[in-house]
């Protein structure tokens, strides 16, 4: 188990419409990359069938070292105090290669 | 009778098709991009067609059609916003992301016109289409003024929990009303809409006609795809009915019947328009956006709830004007001339 390293993994599920927003943010907040799936369910905004470019939704997924993780909270925290509806959730993950996520995107 | 059979082109009934299926929950699925891609088509194709035709047509009324456009996307949205304050269903921030919608314009509902009109032999004029292109951004403008204001409004009286959050955001949502005017006018079926019909307008006779058999000859079918895609995706709102509630769906239903009128009254008496045209300008009155205003309202008033402006766009106001709108606004301009 010695080659694996603890990191958070940053999930994120809301409209398609944020994901210019998310990655901006994904990027200040020196993230070393970002994953982006399309995705269909319902919830709060009611149906999200992702037939039409108005009811796709976007899987962000992200993983920052832990000690990056509160500064990319806060501006999802900011963007949910908006209004703005989005599923967020961290877990911890283990991966290969640490050093991989400590550059960031620039 | 009359008006029952003018209804029966492939269009509406593919309509009806993708509506019923959904409905009695057939396991008919069309690919996640084929509305997408379909959409494209059909306002390139509208746009070429509309170039070319207003190629050829007088400058002063096609300016003066675009005024009326900018006119009508400016008043539907505060009568819209009016009446729904009226009915106290919604807040004002709902109320504002509603009304943007019925400001603007469904070019779904639009192409559906044009075939029925093709269908029972109608003439009309190539202005409507500009206008078609103009609707689709002050609406959005006025939605987000609306929004801003009753923000404001919400600032001063109080409010009520979440009304209080949006407030403290306030100051950096001024930051960005610039660049989401900026999008009203830089969005995708804008950008398409008036390329084309630029395009369409200032190319050669000749070499437009070699596009016909792709913007004339395959239209009404790739319409009939479009329009079965969207019975599925109306019918698939339909099941939210609940949550919105009765009285929002008698606005769905009233709002294009005002927005009808006063489409007739501008196509008829302020525009002079035959029969064809005034109809369609009615519909453009009529017709609520589901393509253009949704992404902007999500991203400019994320206060209001999508499955409110959704459901009432594309499950109520959409499908009752494909069925009963259309041949409603073209009896009475028919009425209005006569």
């Amino acid at each position: 188990m010695h080659r694996l390293f603890p990191e958070k993994l940053v999930t994120i599920i809301t409209s398609d419409v944020l994901e210019d927003r998310l990655v901006a943010s994904v990027r200040n907040r020196g993230a070393s990359g970002y994953t982006i799936l399309r995705a269909r369910g319902a919830g709060s905004s009611g149906v999200q069938s992702g037939m039409l470019d108005i009811d796709t939704n976007i899987k962000l997924h992200v993983i920052v070292p832990p000690q990056r993780l509160s500064g990319l909270l806060d501006d999802l925290e900011r963007l949910m105090h908006k209004g703005y509806h989005m599923t967020v959730y961290v877990s911890d993950v283990s991966v290969l290669g640490p050093e991989k996520y400590e550059t960031s995107m620039y | 009778m009359g008006t029952l059979s003018n209804l029966l082109i492939p269009a509406v009934l593919f309509f009806a098709l993708g509506f019923l299926a959904r409905a009695v929950k057939s396991d008919l699925r069309v690919p996640q991009d084929l509305a997408k891609m379909l959409s494209i088509y059909l306002l390139m194709a509208i746009g070429l067609h509309g170039g070319y035709e207003l190629g050829k047509a007088e400058l002063t009324t096609a300016f003066n059609a675009v005024l009326w456009a900018v006119v009508l996307g400016f008043v539907l949205p505060m009568v819209g916003y009016i009446l729904l304050l009226i009915t106290r269903r919604v807040d004002r921030m709902n109320a504002a992301a509603i009304a943007a919608h019925y400001g603007s314009v469904s070019a779904g509902t639009f192409l559906t016109a044009i075939a029925y009109l093709d269908n029972i032999g109608i003439e009309y004029e190539s202005y409507p289409v500009i206008m078609l292109a103009v609707m689709e951004s002050p609406a959005i403008i006025v939605g987000l003024l609306l929004a801003s204001w009753s923000r404001q409004r919400l600032a001063v009286t109080g409010g009520g929990n979440s009304a209080g959050v949006a407030v403290m955001q306030s100051g950096n949502g001024n930051g960005h009303l610039s660049s989401i005017v900026r999008e009203a006018f830089t969005n995708g079926s804008v950008i398409l809409l008036i390329g084309s019909m630029l395009i369409g307008a200032i190319s050669s006779p000749g070499s437009m006609v070699k596009l016909f058999p792709f913007i004339d000859e395959i239209f009404m079918g790739i319409l009939c795809l479009f329009l079965f895609e969207m019975g599925m995706e109306a019918a698939r709102r339909i099941r939210e009915f609940r949550k919105v509630g009765a009285v929002l769906v008698a606005f769905g239903l009233i709002m294009p019947l005002i927005g009808g009128a006063i489409g007739i009254a501008v196509g008829h008496y302020a525009l002079g328009l035959s029969i064809g045209g005034t109809t369609l300008v009615a519909v453009l009155g009529a017709s609520a956006s589901y393509i253009a205003v949704p992404p902007a309202m999500r991203l400019a008033v994320p206060e209001a709830n999508p499955s409110f402006y959704l459901t009432l766009s594309l499950g109520i106001t959409f499908p009752f004007n494909v069925v009963i709108g259309i041949p409603l606004y073209h009896y009475f301009a028919a009425l209005a001339a006569a």
